[in-house]
């Protein structure tokens, strides 16, 4: 039996590209494509061949209460989740005395509090069952990013719960890894540095293939770690 | 032979110095209750568990089983007043069709699977685990006042495996004689006679006490789930 592969954001950029990656395992069956745009994500289903069952499941991320019947739906339907990427993120970019409590809350609910709903209701589906979790930080979780405050607020959020859950699900069998991209040519990236060449950093493509990495059956030792993920110039 | 286990989780856990009943005191960021309880839930075997609890704390506990999806098999009663009937009441509320008993402690979190498999897998009806006592024991209080051979003491662990009819035989004429005993295997023989057999306990399964025993529990956890730092 294959595994079931959940992935977050999967419209766009990185979520996309880890789509596509994860679609060429052999050992995935189904992938579970969640964002909020469904023409976002059929234009992901349209890039990921046909070996592995896709599901698509328009959903906004910030309805913080549906996720519960969301994650149950999917495990009664696919009978459990392998593996988690919560690659979705929100960034709207403002100086500090620009910054709104709206601001703040929709960054750190799509950002940070869907991200742990979804994992404690992963968890507490699993049943004991071996899975990974794969959350995306970023590099400005954990440098200063004047003018980002919420967004590197938020990844810094999301660095530290995935440090502290990987210590508590520890003894489960689920595993739970952190990867911090550096500047990468996506949408959200378009948001946050309007005016960059996308050509001249790196791409999505390769953060999915490290993801892929991350996720294999081989891959036992680097959970729990903040994983930067940079193009080396 | 059908299989059942009583959990207690009865006490309010004063020695322990915190205001939080211990068994939900948390181990590698879990209650210590759910430690014992997802392992429980992986063994099918035992059919209906039972865990006894404080009047006050019933209704956080049956949110915990709940949180943690452990399955209808799992369920609360009202523990009561001493230990010892609180494993009474737990027996009784076992379902009607359970011949054996397995009794475990909520504040002995690192009891793993094998050790409830081990005891289901013992032909044996009555069987408990001890360990040896590596260090010297003495009768006395102020002053010495006898000596104790250690090579012929046990450490007595839970779990323990029961006769669940004959248990509740021997604690009824215990209640009836008003006698307190710590664990059951020291009640079920002073009342029944009939052997109990010994399985080789371990060293990690330890019973949380008093503030030092979360101290090294964390500790063993670490080390158990591959996380030692040192």
């Amino acid at each position: 039996m294959g595994k079931v592969c959940v992935i977050t954001g999967a419209s766009q950029g990185i979520g996309r590209a880890a789509a596509i990656e994860m679609s060429k395992r052999e050992d995935v069956d189904v992938v579970v494509l969640i964002a909020r745009s469904a023409d976002g994500l059929a234009g992901t289903v349209s890039a990921m061949g046909d070996r592995a069952k896709i599901h698509q499941l328009p959903y906004d991320l910030s309805d913080l209460d549906g996720i519960p019947s969301l994650v149950e739906d999917i495990c009664r339907e696919h009978g459990g989740i392998d593996l988690l990427l919560n690659v979705a993120g929100y960034a709207d970019p403002r100086s500090l005395l620009d910054t709104t409590a709206d601001n703040l809350v929709q960054t750190f609910t799509i950002n940070v509090f869907a991200m742990l709903i979804l994992i404690r209701e992963m968890a507490r589906f699993s049943d004991g069952r071996p899975a990974k979790i794969l959350n995306v930080a970023s590099t400005a979780g954990i440098t200063p990013r004047p003018g980002w405050v919420a967004y590197a607020a938020s990844k810094a959020a999301v660095v530290s719960l995935s440090a502290t859950l990987a210590e508590e699900l520890a003894g489960s069998g689920i595993k739970i890894y952190t990867i911090s991209p550096g500047r990468t040519a996506t949408e959200l990236r378009r948001k946050l540095a309007p005016d960059e060449d996308p050509t001249s950093i790196m791409q999505p493509e390769q953060v999915a293939r490290v993801i892929r990495t991350l996720l294999s059956d081989d891959e036992l030792t680097l959970d729990g770690q903040n994983i930067i993920v940079r193009q080396q110039l | 032979m059908r299989t059942g286990m009583v959990v207690l989780g009865g006490g309010i856990g004063r020695r322990i110095g915190r205001p939080v009943p211990k068994q939900f005191l948390l181990l590698g960021g879990k209650p210590i209750i759910i430690h014992v309880l997802e392992k429980v839930r992986a063994i099918a075997e035992i059919e209906d568990v039972v865990v006894t609890c404080p009047a006050s704390h019933l209704e956080a506990t049956q949110q915990l089983i709940e949180n943690h999806r452990l399955g209808s098999r799992f369920r609360c009663v009202v523990g009561g007043g001493t230990r010892q009937e609180s494993t009474y009441l737990g027996l009784e509320a076992l379902g009607d069709g359970i011949d054996l008993a397995i009794i475990h402690e909520a504040v002995r979190p690192l009891v793993s699977t094998d050790d409830f498999r081990r005891l289901i897998e013992t032909p044996d009806e009555n069987v408990i685990y001890g360990i040896p006592i590596p260090f010297t024991v003495l009768k006395g209080h102020d002053h010495v006042e006898g000596l104790l051979e250690r090579d012929e003491l046990v450490n007595v662990q839970l779990p323990q495996k029961f006769d669940r009819a004959r248990l509740l035989e021997a604690h009824r004429a215990a209640r009836a004689d008003g006698v307190e005993f710590t664990e059951d295997a020291s009640l079920f023989f002073k009342y029944t006679g009939e052997p109990v057999r010994i399985l080789p306990g371990s060293d990690v399964n330890i019973k949380i006490t008093v503030p030092t025993d979360t101290v090294i529990a964390e500790a063993i956890y670490a080390d158990l789930i591959g996380r030692r730092t040192r």
